[in-house]
């Protein structure tokens, strides 16, 4: 009796979602982002349900992506099938990329006139400086920035005032002479501090000494065609990361690229090393594994090379790119979901779930105004590194294309430099000459003709 | 019939498709490639290699006929096929490696590759002429048996499904690889750009490649040497009657159930240098450290120790069963000869064992090729110093992460001759060894 009622039921509901409804049917707005973690992942997921609420007329859906790659291979597939969705998350040095794939337009151009989409506000101008200046391209708002951070330094103070140091070393001079100190204590960690070999770090390096990564102002007056990091800048970051593990003070694990993180990850918690420069992306995480751990954990600026002094550090993260030639209420629909996604409240609980820079001015208002930057110091150091960077072409990042194997030439190089005798610069002007091939192949193919 | 004639129309609309692609690709990059008619030389090049080819062939066939019945279809078949064959690879590349600024090694490749195509269309041929253009000795005929299909068609059509599966999923494929191997391309670019065999030739002079190539093979026979000689030494003390052998025997295999990819994971805990279990061990008890995965040279053992383990349950499966085969009469007999257990095992045992291990040779060497991928992902990641960069785990890295489609096509394809010339090659020297049967 119960089971054939439960069948009939069914059958009704079936019919009921084939029969077409009278009410409007929402515009499925769909979002390919590249996290997996219930606590970014599923973070968007509540905002979209939020959203679906809030604007009856749409159906935003989140899916989530392994990683960058194979988002991006997955767009690149989706774009040859005439199945992209809505919104495509893209990192900041596939920025070139996305410009260049065509399915892309820029947030500006799709806004018009307007200054609101669906009563949402965009406030283009509440953004931070070192923000819409990562993704202004040719004087165009062209992505939406959703995660971004900066690479700051980690300390354990606990090691740290162990051995007579109050605050954590700024620059490069003050992390020997802490490391000197940290590595004569009776119960020394093995090494003094870590970095993962990811290309970020030596782009993060090279801008604090205002030296660009690649040629027309860094890829933004036009067209990278060379990369320049072979400079004396470059070849002084890898020379004073050759020394350090030299004397000891470095541990190096080995690992390139994404999977060096949670080498970082593991020496900074097993108390194998005292410092560590890491993405403010992780603030929260690492606060706490001092906590675990029972050892205080103390964010600061990431030290720069003394000699040639501090310019800027520039952004990480990625942004949210709109897709080309959408129906134009599905394109409404994904411009006014950006705009949620990035309003003030939801860029201030984002930055407090994950440690990711609050994106809006009025979002670091608000979250001063509650107080949270007195309580968690920590979490203010990436915001206010970035706001005391002065804005130069090096600062705001490089543009340019197959960045990211780009990047896998320079931590290969990094790689050689730590691993063997080879001077830092033959390695680097080798690399530079790498990656020159690399990227006049990708303009070769990418370039507009003409 | 129809579906016959689907296919026809399909398999020519596909190969036309391809080639006036390829053609359109080469064009639209290098449109000063159209003009090369102007040039002489290159018209007259087709005819000259067309007509060596044909030469070859005629001689290769008449050699193989002489003395035999109708030698002069045969060579006529024979400088047919010649020609075929010289041109086979070179018309859709359209003798681009023979352009006046062009490099001498790309020259030289482009004679290898004239002999290639020759070989592979003549070898068959002259096989299939010998077969056919002969008259067989009846003994040959095998249709008379029970069971045998007679006609042709019936098989053919049995055969259908997989042939269509292979060909639209394998072959296809593995020809755009071929197509792919001649281009400047990125996954999600507007064009291509024709290289010639630029993709090829750039491999002799690239030290990170030859570097890559000596340590897949260091790498390989590391895996299948140790793997091979520690299996049959588990297997033996398996196999010995003990109390709870076939215990020890199902926890043996264990290893082969897990995936490369876990077994990567878990080495990653074992060898971390930081917090690894291993290096935790060694400390306390030696008080020194390995830099299992930050120091080149030890870094593939680490690989070569996570690979092996992976692999032993399956090489000791297959050792086990082939113990059991080994005839126990024949043991016997030696050891009231006076055969020390050693001497047994050295002069009995490994000979029976012979066509097991060729097996597992050919097996092993394939995993250690291929299969490694999973663990050197998760393990190093090709590193420190690509000291763990093998040939496959570098295909990845250029074509997947660095988005280099073209550059990997290239080398999976002279990875694949290579897999293929070692398999040949050990076909041919340990068949020899092997004995099947006492």
């Amino acid at each position: 009796m119960l089971k054939s009622k439960a069948l009939l039921l069914t059958v009704l509901a079936l019919l009921l979602a084939v029969v077409p409804s009278f009410a409007q049917e929402p515009a499925e707005v769909k979002v390919w982002i590249a996290f997996t973690d219930a606590n970014r992942l599923g973070w968007a997921q509540e905002r979209a349900a939020e959203f679906n609420e809030m604007f009856p007329q749409y159906n935003v859906t989140v899916e989530g992506y392994a990683n960058y790659e194979e988002l991006f291979a997955a767009t690149a597939l989706a774009a040859e099938q005439n199945s992209l969705p809505a919104i495509v998350q893209y990192f900041e040095v596939a920025t070139q990329d996305a410009r260049d794939s065509g399915y892309f337009k820029s947030i500006q151009s799709a806004l018009g006139d307007r200054t609101e989409v669906d009563g949402i506000p965009f406030n283009l101008d509440d953004f931070i400086g070192p923000v819409s200046a990562y993704y202004t391209l040719d004087g165009e708002f062209t992505s939406m920035p959703w995660n971004t951070s900066s690479a700051i330094w980690f300390s354990n103070q606990t090691i740290l005032d162990a051995a007579g140091i109050d605050t954590p070393p700024t620059n490069w001079a003050e992390v020997d002479a802490a490391c000197t100190a940290i590595m004569a204590l009776a119960d020394a960690p093995e090494f003094c501090f870590t970095f993962p070999n990811h290309g970020w770090f030596f782009e993060q390096w090279l801008a604090q000494q205002d030296a660009e990564f690649a040629n027309n102002g860094n890829g933004r007056d036009a067209r990278a065609t060379e990369v320049t990091f072979a400079s004396e800048a470059g070849v002084a970051v890898l020379e004073w990361l050759d020394a350090q593990l030299a004397k000891g003070n470095l541990y190096y694990s080995g690992a390139q690229g994404g999977a060096s993180w949670e080498t970082v990850d593991q020496a900074f918690s097993s108390q194998q090393v005292a410092m560590a420069a890491y993405s403010s992306s992780d603030t929260g995480a690492y606060t706490n594994i001092g906590v675990d751990n029972g050892f205080e954990v103390v964010a600061s600026f990431l030290p720069y090379n003394d000699a040639t002094g501090w310019t800027g550090n520039l952004i990480g993260g990625a942004s949210l790119w709109l897709v080309n030639n959408l129906p134009t209420e599905i394109e409404d629909g994904a411009l006014a979901f950006m705009a949620f996604l990035a309003n003030t409240e939801n860029a201030a609980t984002w930055h407090q779930a994950t440690g990711y820079i609050a994106i809006r001015q009025s979002a670091n208002e608000a979250l001063m105004g509650e107080g949270w930057f007195e309580t968690n110091p920590n979490f203010s150091v990436a915001a206010d590194q970035l706001a005391g960077s002065t804005v130069t072409p090096a600062t705001s990042g490089a543009i340019l294309g197959a960045f990211p194997a780009i990047r896998n030439v320079v931590t290969a190089a990094i790689d050689t430099v730590l691993l063997t005798d080879t001077p830092a610069a033959d390695v680097l002007a080798e690399a530079q000459t790498e990656a020159n091939v690399i990227l006049s192949e990708y303009n070769t193919l990418f370039a507009p003709v003409g | 019939m129809p579906l016959a004639y689907f296919l026809r129309t399909a398999l020519y609309e596909q190969c036309s498709a391809f080639s006036l692609q390829l053609v359109h690709n080469w064009y639209e990059i290098h449109p000063s490639r159209l003009h090369t008619g102007d040039d002489t030389m290159n018209t007259l090049l087709p005819f000259i290699v067309g007509a060596i080819g044909a030469l070859a062939g005629a001689a290769l066939f008449a050699r193989s006929f002489r003395g035999k019945q109708r030698a002069v279809v045969g060579t006529a078949i024979g400088a047919g096929a010649g020609a075929i064959g010289a041109l086979l690879l070179m018309l859709p590349l359209d003798f681009c490696m023979f352009d006046p600024e062009r490099k001498t090694a790309d020259v030289i490749f482009g004679g290898i590759l004239i002999v290639v195509g020759f070989a592979l269309v003549t070898l068959p041929t002259r096989a299939l002429a010998l077969r056919f253009l002969l008259p067989r000795p009846t003994i040959m005929r095998g249709e008379s048996g029970a069971g045998a299909y007679r006609g042709a068609v019936l098989p053919w059509l049995l055969l259908a499904p997989t042939l269509i599966v292979l060909a639209l999923f394998l072959y296809y494929p593995s020809l755009d690889t071929f197509r792919l191997s001649t281009l400047l391309s990125r996954l999600g670019a507007p064009r291509t750009a024709f290289v010639c065999v630029d993709n090829y030739t750039r491999l002799a002079v690239d030290s990170d490649y030859i570097n890559s190539l000596i340590i897949t093979l260091a790498m390989s026979a590391a895996i299948v040497v140790i793997g091979l000689t520690l299996s049959l030494g588990i297997a033996t003390l398996a196999f010995q009657p003990i109390k709870g052998a076939k215990i020890y025997r199902t926890l043996l295999i264990w290893p082969y159930a897990i995936s490369p990819a876990v077994a990567g994971v878990i080495f990653l805990l074992l060898f971390n240098p930081t917090g690894g279990i291993i290096n935790y061990f060694l400390d306390g008890v030696f008080g020194f450290k390995i830099g299992w995965l930050n120091v080149p040279a030890v870094a593939p053992w680490a690989v070569i120790i996570a690979s092996i383990w992976k692999s032993i349950g399956y090489n000791v499966l297959f050792y086990l069963a082939g113990l059991q085969n080994v005839p126990n009469d024949l043991l016997e007999a030696s050891a009231i000869d006076g055969a020390t257990a050693w001497q047994r095992f050295i002069r009995i045992v490994v000979p029976m064992l012979s066509p097991i291990t060729f097996f597992l040779v050919i097996t092993n060497m394939t995993y250690a090729f291929f299969d490694t991928f999973g663990t050197i992902d998760y393990l190093t990641g090709g590193g420190p110093l690509s000291s763990t960069t093998t040939m496959m785990y570098r295909i990845y890295q250029v074509g997947i992460q660095n988005n280099d489609l073209g550059k990997a096509a290239a080398e999976s394809i002279l990875l694949f001759v290579i897999v293929i010339g070692l398999t040949a090659l050990q076909f041919r020297t340990s068949e020899r060894q092997v004995t099947y049967g006492a």
